[in-house]
């Protein structure tokens, strides 16, 4: 009965079946991670482990088109009641970092596997070297925490004690991994017996029949928004603020090639695989579902009809050269791949910027810090651990409207804390939470403001920890003429005499008394800010979002007495009209002096370099060569990569060689470059 | 002789429902709004039910009625213009809001609008604490400044929320003392006063909504007192409120907030009330209108109370019937993507100009006239008579969508029917997932104008095997007001552990809850009969984000037996959530208190049996799972007590359809709810 017409019927009832999951594992699950940051997912996947149907209302957003293939297959045979389960990012290729935990439950008609129930699960703790398993600072897989590759859970509905009990030995939070993970079991077990339903209702030719449409029904969807795309290669850049703990910056590149309903995705040009936990395992697939959570997004926002499902990857092809930051060989370290997803999704959404300026927002602020805070309670004297808030910046300008200020966009799905809940609870006091002015790029449709939480605390050494530190360089970009939106900070103390710029720090201890405050960025500014109607100009002034001073110097526009002083804007604007050079992006002062020194074609050198260089060399002469052109352009003198990189061999004998290629066929991305060198 | 008389204040009609409390007997009437002229039908009701019925104006011992004036304000955005006072450094709480945003895949995703923009948001320096020390004097110099100024730009009330108000009132009642004083015109209201709980989004959002409602809602009930009056209603008129109970006008005129799903939530209550009366225990409500359709369930014979659910753009944390909007119903437009699959909805043709079939210049297919076109609508003139279904244009609409889909007419149609009902299945399947019930210890009962049409697909869809038609599908909420308590609901934030410690507060503060529960009670609203104070804690494990309600025995506070109290959470949280964690530390964030005054519940009088056998008034052609075959029509009037028809089957009614597919056996109980149960 699952003909075209009611493929929509089918959809409902995988859509149903996986709310019904989200749900069982929502209701049951012990820690806050999967209870309030819903760091959790759930689906229904074809017989060979596509995904075909994702919730909508609960979980995370990253895994409507992940494949469970590889990781199904590296368990020989399955039986009614098995559950298959794994961390591990180094096999399977299904975990992308060790606190991931994921399942899978076949499901069988007559002794066949019809599809399989999948999900995941954010334990708060795997063990290894740190709580809750992810630093910066670790360099290797083995520091974060015990890993299980593909294996059976449950045989035959009988749970693994043994399995188990190794686990549970091994992590500082035994009883809420355990808890996460019997509710995760039993939303697979929902979706088996909504699956059995629909077995029922639909035959099992039917349910296959169907599944196979839902995947072609995605698929078609993808196909014919890539069709409205002008064919062509659109290359872009975007840089993570450091690559490690006081790092040097991290590169990730894209060509973004479009051809008819095929889009390839080369990311050749993207930095070494690091030394720091910042590393995105992807496994070499071609489709892995972490390169392509931007195209997601991109895909919806054109589409809001879209069906959410693995279906969606297969006009998408990635290349990734192996030993990058987005394709790590063992055994490095990936905790921290969030921090990196964050810039690979603004990596995508620029690329897409470029082919369909017209439909695309500007950058969203894309750091979200979540910050953590230990110290001592004084009327208990006891020591208090407690997450006190995302600080998350606004969305982008967007076609039609502004970006929604202190939230939006790819980091919509974060929630807050009330401040009395925080005050009830950890001895801090608030000094201020809200929006920051003048944060948000200028533009015809301004970026979305940043967020600012001040507090204060009152123990010695209270620590601060604040993940996901970005953006404090390079800013969240304008398009269209639109401006970059205001960088990040982490400062202690501002304003006073004991200030100090903690910019990209995690990690920071506060003496009592003490003031930490923490922006975002915001969000970029779209279109031409001397476009922006004078009228919504002096709304945001009367709103506090934009300064008389900024709507003057940004928007050209005057403003006197609560009025807009038309033949001042006038003649503003047309001033500034004459001397402004209209561009497509605007990366803010930072990146652009920057790529003064890293341009195009050194960066095409650096490339060369660190894929000649065999992978356990590759970070290390990363950070030597950006030593050399630091010092090299301090003097004044143009950096030579090869000569620089000559000379640190020089240094250390031991580096391999690397034989510089003749450059006159340069990288496929240089064609069609928009960056100025 | 007494009357009690119920009315529901909807769109496009008014419902009466009367009782009379000597002989129980019940009557209802539905009469078409004069938008142009509020107020006017009401008196043209109780005119024609005097007429009818026999109802006099002087023998009405109560007049109760719900209306969608506070919510239409809203969702119109036509309420009052409002300055709000916070916390310096806090000026952004509305917007920030809890930050998550609904669409999270959509790199498009907004806020709502809100309904105070950002320059008329003071922030006032002063601060109290988490323990409720005042830290920080409030600034009155400050303070003064931004009432002239709010005044200056035309605000007509002024919405007061600081930090920790719900601990320690004081720098609230300080800036509403001289706001006042400054301002005598304008309207004040504070987060205390409306709903003092911890939470500050929550807590500023709720007096806003308030606020923004309060002239409007105010001038509405001044001017239906004076109507009552004229007509010379003798009761003293109740509004029905979003926790199903009711309360006077008076206090409707400033606890606005506590009326917003005033018809919603009494709709549920009628459910409730009919459901008791048929001995059924769980019950799926589902009422659908043109544009929407509203879920609720009730369990064990009980409604479910919740916060969280949304009037507008906005979430309502008042204690409400929990009620789940959806946005489908009989007006959804059906569509074809460019891949050839069929969509019903989100898109609707609303009221105006509704499905194709009404005439009213709606051009596209709608799921009215898919059941149109299929010959399960159009046997009888809808809504008394003020529409006819013209099937011509329903044909017409549909063949746009069979053309596109390359299939026949009727195949279409049912097509379209199916589709929007399992789009229904996904809502309320994630509402049963929410409870974690099984939908098949569940009866369905569908009212609204289009319910009883799809409720028995939409049961077959659920595995639901019982509906349950009531004899006046069009105006339960009408009922539900009719029966409703007098209830109020009260909280205060204690934020302490469930430590035998606590146990003097929490007996104090409970003490004072009752105090507040009596004197609306008693001195606010003059009742004299019977009334119940029901307590409850919110709680949760330390570290846990939300907190589950947990009802108190009044014993336990007394002896200060916190013990108990845990235990009740233990249990509690294990029948909620499947587990619990007895070793664990146990926060008490609120302590509540309802308090009901109790409106004694009719015991309708059971119908006199059938003298024969139920005899179709005709029989008409009508396109079903797949076939065009000939079923029989009844005429719901035609129906009495034991009468038993066999599906395929249609019964016509004044305000609504009820369609029996192949499969349906159905009854008429002593009450006359027609009960259908699925033989498979």
């Amino acid at each position: 009965m699952v003909d075209k017409v009611a493929l929509q019927i089918l959809a409902n009832h995988c859509r149903a079946a996986a709310e019904n999951m989200a749900y069982t594992l929502y209701r049951t699950a012990h820690s806050t991670f999967v209870k309030e940051t819903q760091d959790f997912t759930v689906m229904l996947t074809d017989a060979g482990g596509m995904t075909v149907a994702v919730p909508m209302d609960l979980g995370a957003t990253w895994y409507p088109g992940i494949n469970f293939g590889r990781a199904i297959s590296l368990i020989p045979d399955y039986a009614p009641g098995d559950i298959g389960f794994t961390n591990d990012p180094y096999s399977g290729y299904l975990a992308t970092h060790a606190p991931d935990l994921h399942l899978w439950k076949p499901i069988f008609h007559e002794g066949e596997i019809v599809c399989f129930a999948g999900g995941h699960i954010h334990n708060t703790d795997m063990g290894g070297a740190v709580p809750a398993s992810l630093s910066r600072a670790l360099t290797e897989i083995h520091q974060e925490g015990i890993r299980f590759p593909p294996m059976k859970l449950y045989q035959a509905g009988k749970l693994d004690e043994t399995i188990l009990r190794i686990m549970l030995l091994n992590v500082r939070k035994p009883q809420q991994n355990l808890g996460d993970l019997k509710a995760l079991v039993g939303a697979l077990n929902t979706g088996e017996r909504k699956v059995q339903a629909m077995l029922r209702k639909f035959g099992v030719d039917g349910f296959r029949a169907g599944l196979a449409g839902l995947l072609d029904y995605a698929e078609h969807q993808a196909r014919d928004m890539l069709r409205s795309i002008p064919n062509g290669e659109y290359f872009f850049a975007d840089y993570a603020d450091e690559d490690s703990v006081d790092g040097n910056p991290c590169r990730l590149a894209l060509t973004l090639r479009i051809t008819g309903d095929e889009a390839e995705l080369d990311f050749t040009g993207t930095d070494p695989q690091l030394t720091s936990s910042l590393n995105v395992p992807t496994g070499n697939d071609p489709r892995h579902t972490l390169l392509l959570v931007g195209v997601y997004y991109v895909l919806y926002t054109l589409n809001p009809h879209l069906v959410l499902n693995a279906g969606l990857t297969r006009p998408f092809t990635c290349i990734v050269p192996e030993g990058t930051v987005l394709n790590p060989v063992f055994p490095a370290a990936v905790g921290m791949r969030s921090l990196t997803c964050a810039r690979l999704r603004s990596l995508i959404f620029g690329a897409f910027a470029q082919a369909i300026p017209e439909r695309m927002p500007a950058a969203p602020a894309g750091a979200s810090s979540i910050v953590n805070v230990m110290t001592t309670d004084e009327r208990t004297q006891r020591t208090v651990i407690a997450a006190i808030n995302p600080v998350v910046g606004g969305g982008g300008g967007m076609p039609h409207r502004d970006g929604p200020n202190g939230s939006g966009a790819d980091s919509a799905y974060l929630k807050n804390t009330p401040i009395e809940i925080n005050e009830a609870e950890v001895p801090v006091q608030f000094l201020r939470y809200g929006l920051l002015p003048d944060s948000g790029g200028a533009g015809r449709w301004r970026g979305g403001l940043a967020t600012t939480l001040e507090f204060r605390v009152f123990a010695p050494n209270t620590r601060i920890t604040v993940r996901n530190r970005d953006r404090c360089r390079f800013r969240p970009w304008g398009i269209l003429g639109g401006s970059a939106a205001e960088p990040s900070n982490f400062i202690l103390n501002p304003g006073s005499a004991s200030e100090k710029i903690l910019g990209n720090t995690d990690v920071a201890v506060a003496d009592p008394g003490d003031v930490i405050h923490i922006h975002s960025p915001g969000g970029g500014g779209r279109g031409s800010p001397l476009d922006r109607e004078p009228e919504l100009v002096l709304r945001d002034v009367e709103r506090g979002y934009v300064s008389l001073r900024a709507a003057l110097s940004q928007y050209g526009v005057a403003i006197r007495e609560g009025a807009v002083d038309g033949e001042e804007t006038a003649r503003r604007r047309a001033e500034k009209r004459r001397h402004n050079k209209p561009a497509s992006f605007d990366f803010g002062p930072e990146r652009q002096a920057f790529e003064t020194v890293w341009t195009p074609a050194r960066y095409d050198d650096f490339t060369m370099i660190m894929t000649a260089l065999p992978v356990h060399w590759r970070f290390f002469a990363k950070t030597k060569l950006f030593e050399a052109v630091r010092e090299l352009a301090l003097d004044g003198t143009k950096p030579n990569l090869w000569e620089a990189f000559t000379a640190i061999r020089r240094a250390f004998p031991q580096m391999p060689p690397v034989q510089r290629k003749p450059n006159d066929q340069p990288a496929a991305a240089d064609k069609k470059r928009m960056l100025a060198d | 002789m007494a009357w009690r008389v119920g009315v529901d204040i909807g769109g496009t009609f008014i419902d009466f429902c009367v009782l009379e409390t000597d002989t129980n007997r019940l009557e209802s009437l539905k009469v078409l709004t004069t938008p142009d002229e509020p107020g006017r039908e009401l008196i043209d009701g109780l005119g024609l039910l005097a007429d009818r019925h026999g109802v006099e104006a002087a023998k009405v011992a109560a007049f109760v009625h719900g209306t969608t004036v506070g919510v239409n304000t809203i969702i119109q955005r036509k309420g009052a213009r409002l300055a709000l006072f916070t916390t310096a450094g806090f000026e952004d709480v509305i917007e920030l809001a809890r930050l998550r945003m609904p669409d999270m895949y959509s790199l498009f995703c907004t806020r709502p609008e809100q309904l105070v923009p950002r320059d008329l948001i003071f922030g006032i320096p002063g601060r109290i604490l988490a323990d409720g020390s005042d830290h920080y004097p409030l600034d009155e110099e400050v303070l003064a400044d931004a009432v002239a100024l709010a005044r200056g730009k035309g605000v007509e009330g002024i919405i007061i929320s600081f930090l920790h108000a719900y601990r320690n009132p004081l720098h609230e009642r300080q800036a509403r003392e001289m706001a006042r004083r400054l301002a005598p015109e304008l309207f004040v209201f504070s987060s205390s006063e409306v709903w003092p709980v911890i939470r500050e989004y929550e807590r500023t959002t709720t007096a806003i909504l308030n606020g923004y409602v309060h002239p409007r809602v105010s001038a509405y009930l001044t001017s239906l007192e004076t109507a009552l009056k004229r007509r010379g209603v003798s009761g003293d008129p109740m509004l029905t409120k979003s926790n199903g109970g009711l309360m006077n006008l008076e206090a409707g005129k400033t606890a606005c907030v506590s009326m917003l799903l005033s018809g919603t939530a009494s709709g549920v209550m009628g459910a409730a009330f009919l459901a008791r009366q048929a001995a059924v225990d769980n019950v799926l409500t589902l009422d659908i209108g043109g544009t929407s359709a509203d879920l609720a369930l009730i369990i064990d014979g009980r409604p479910q109370f919740g916060t969280g659910e949304t009037v507008g753009d906005f979430p309502l944390f008042v204690p409400s019937v929990s009620v789940t909007s959806i946005g489908s119903g009989g007006g959804s437009i059906a569509w074809v993507d460019g891949f050839g699959v069929l969509k019903v909805g989100p898109e609707s043709a609303g009221s105006s100009p509704g499905p194709a079939c009404y005439g009213r210049g709606g051009g596209r297919a709608t799921i009215t006239d898919a059941m149109a076109v299929c010959g399960l609508l159009g046997n009888a003139p809808l809504a008394y008579d003020a529409i006819a279904i013209d099937r011509g244009l329903a044909e017409r609409a549909v063949g746009e969508v069979a053309a596109k889909l390359g299939l026949g007419l009727q195949e279409t149609a049912e097509a379209i029917v199916e589709v929007a009902i399992s789009s229904m299945f996904v809502e309320v399947n994630k509402l049963i997932a929410r409870y974690g019930v099984d939908p098949r210890d569940f009866t369905l009962m569908p009212f609204g104008g289009a319910g009883p049409m799809l409720g028995c697909f939409l049961a077959r869809e659920l595995g639901i095997g019982k509906v349950i038609v009531p004899q006046r599908p069009g105006v339960v909420s009408a009922l539900g007001g009719l029966i409703a308590d007098m209830k109020s609901d009260f909280i205060r934030t204690v934020f302490v552990p469930a430590e035998t410690r606590s146990a003097p507060l929490i007996r104090d503060t409970f003490a004072a809850l009752r105090e507040d529960g009596e004197r609306w009670l008693r001195d606010e609203h003059g009742f004299l009969g019977p009334a119940r104070a029901a307590l409850s804690a919110d709680m949760r494990y330390d570290g846990q984000s939300f907190e589950i309600e947990v009802p108190i025995e009044e014993a336990w506070v007394g002896a200060g037996d916190v013990a108990a109290i845990k235990a009740a959470f233990h249990r509690e949280h294990l029948a909620i959530y499947d587990f619990n964690d007895e070793a664990a530390g146990i926060q008490i964030v609120n302590l509540r208190l309802v308090i009901t005054g109790m409106t004694a519940r009719p015991a309708l009088t059971p119908a006199p049996l059938a003298a024969g056998e139920a005899v179709p008034a005709r029989e008409v052609d009508v396109w079903l799972d797949g076939v065009l075959r000939r079923v029989p029509l009844y005429a719901r009037s035609g129906l009495a007590h034991a009468h038993r028809i066999s599906g395929p089957a249609i019964v016509v009614q004044e305000d609504t359809t009820v369609c029996i597919p192949a499969g349906f056996d159905a009854a008429i109980d002593a009450y006359l709810n027609l009960n259908l149960a699925s033989s498979t």
